[in-house]
């Protein structure tokens, strides 16, 4: 175990090290900031385009532009785009040192293959979870003070769900685990190509190609891809917008939680039959 | 001719009688209004839109003579543009605004009612046509029609209980004709769910929201900061 660590912590250190790593979180913020000012300044005429379908009957009383507003709005944004800054980081955990000639002195520790693909895998899924936790703070904690907080209006096609703000803060934190679950997908899959390739590039590209392909056939309602959206992961990696519907459908969100963690299994363990059997030649 | 002269005679008497008895029902309202100059009570609302799901929440309302209102609550809900409850009294304060009849009877809940139209008699007047169902025993409004310019018809219906002396109803149920809310799926990035048959898009539904009242507190001249405090 303490050989484990070591590694791990090894892995930890040179995955933070590298200024791609930092890309990722300058990106999160970035973009979290632009919105918050985006919506500061022209939130309202973008939330009339939503409620102007019911503006001449009703009017909506209360603080709808707040900070839970800016969150969702930020995190259904990102959620698209988060996978390619953790492809970016754990796509090239194993071809990157087989293209920069590493991987052999590194093979030469005691540590067995597999604690080594666990130990940049865990790695991963850690850079990960700062990842969203660095979204988390932009997009829930600095909106709310911005923007102020109070009820919920959730976005969904087939109409708007007003959660009361009592009722938010779990289900955002139900939100943040689902998110973390189907990025640690994508990084399993990206560590997955990166066991099977040895250029650096390869793995990042392919799983950037696999997020937009997938989410391209999500977006439209054709009967020939309705059979195959359920086995696309990225279909499932939005089930936390389930979360703020109301009844909140536990069955598919549990169905997509399982379906994911499938996913999780599967790549990782193809990505140690990989490993193990890999030729290492340089 | 004399029975045709006859029969125009008795329905220019009926209804001449409609509007005098139009004037009365009114006359009655307007006084139990009269003893109101402001009020706040506990409100409990319920909303049932298409396209919208909401819990019920709690507030609580505040009215000034003649026609201010507020609904204080911590959260967001929708009322229609034309608030009925700010408005229906006012409305039929100004007896010179409009011209009154009666043009049926119809029984609501058991109260036989009359349905009092209400037209305005100026030109520029936001109100089409308001329709009142007026129980004749007690005169109250039960229900009301109210089609304006500017925002189609709004239906609301009232049940009343201790407070009916002062015509304020402890139930009030504000039905509106609206189209169901829909937002495409690439707006909401929601790409789990099938979009609605198209069938559905256009049709009108209605969306009721229902007040209920309780624990009035009549004429106790509060603050006018109610109204504009956060």
């Amino acid at each position: 175990m303490k050989e484990f660590i070591a590694i791990f912590k090894n892995e930890l250190v040179k995955t933070m090290k590298r200024p791609r790593s930092f890309i990722g979180f300058a990106i999160i913020s970035f973009v979290c900031m632009v919105l918050q000012a985006a919506f500061y300044q022209d939130g309202k005429e973008l939330l009339s385009m939503v409620t102007s379908q019911f503006e001449q009957v009703f009017s909506v009383q209360g603080n709808v532009l707040n900070g839970n507003l800016i969150c969702f709005i930020i995190l259904q944004t990102l959620i698209v785009q988060m996978p390619l800054l953790v492809a970016f980081v754990t796509g090239d955990t194993i071809s990157g040192e087989a293209a920069s000639g590493t991987l052999r002195f590194l093979l030469t520790r005691p540590a067995s293959r597999t604690k080594i693909l666990l130990a940049k895998w865990l790695s991963g899924l850690l850079y990960t979870l700062i990842l969203l936790a660095i979204l988390g703070f932009f997009a829930l904690i600095v909106s709310r003070w911005i923007f102020g907080e109070g009820d919920l209006v959730a976005l969904n096609s087939d109409g708007l769900t007003i959660i009361r703000a009592h009722e938010i803060n779990w289900r955002w934190a139900a939100a943040f685990f689902i998110a973390f679950l189907s990025l640690s997908v994508v990084a399993t899959y990206a560590v997955m190509l990166s066991t099977m390739m040895d250029n650096s590039i390869t793995p990042i590209v392919t799983v950037m190609v696999t997020i937009i392909v997938f989410t391209i056939i999500g977006l439209f309602d054709m009967p020939s891809f309705d059979l195959i959206k359920p086995f696309l992961f990225t279909t499932h990696m939005i089930s936390w917008r389930s979360l703020f519907e109301d009844p909140i459908p536990w069955n598919v969100i549990i169905q997509s939680c399982s379906i994911l963690a499938i996913h999780i299994m599967l790549f990782l363990g193809i990505g140690i039959y990989y490993f193990k059997r890999k030729d290492i030649q340089s | 001719m004399r029975k045709l002269l006859f029969v125009i005679l008795i329905l220019l008497a009926q209804h001449a009688m409609a509007v005098d008895d139009s004037k009365l029902l009114i006359r009655e309202i307007n006084r139990k209004f009269a003893l109101v100059a402001d009020y706040n009570a506990n409100v409990d609302m319920k909303f049932d839109i298409p396209g919208v799901k909401m819990n019920s929440m709690k507030g609580k309302i505040f009215f000034k003579k003649p026609d201010r209102f507020r609904i204080r609550t911590k959260g967001i809900y929708f009322m229609p543009k034309q608030n009925p409850m700010q408005q229906i009294g006012s409305m039929l304060l100004d007896t010179n605004s409009y011209t009154s009849i009666i043009s049926g009877y119809e029984t609501l809940d058991g109260r036989e009612c009359a349905v009092v139209n209400i037209i305005p008699t100026g030109n520029q007047s936001e109100l089409i046509l308001g329709k009142f169902w007026i129980d004749k025993k007690n005169p109250l409004i039960m229900k009301t029609q109210i089609t304006t310019r500017n925002n189609g018809t709004i239906e609301t219906q009232n049940v009343y209980g201790s407070m009916a002396k002062y015509a304020l109803p402890e139930k009030i149920t504000i039905v509106v004709e609206m189209k169901r809310f829909k937002m495409s799926k690439m707006m909401t990035a929601d790409l789990n769910k099938k979009s609605a048959p198209k069938k559905t898009e256009n049709q009108t539904e209605k969306g009721r929201i229902s007040m209920t009242m309780s624990n009035y507190k009549i004429n106790t001249k509060f603050s006018d900061a109610e109204f504009t405090a956060e």
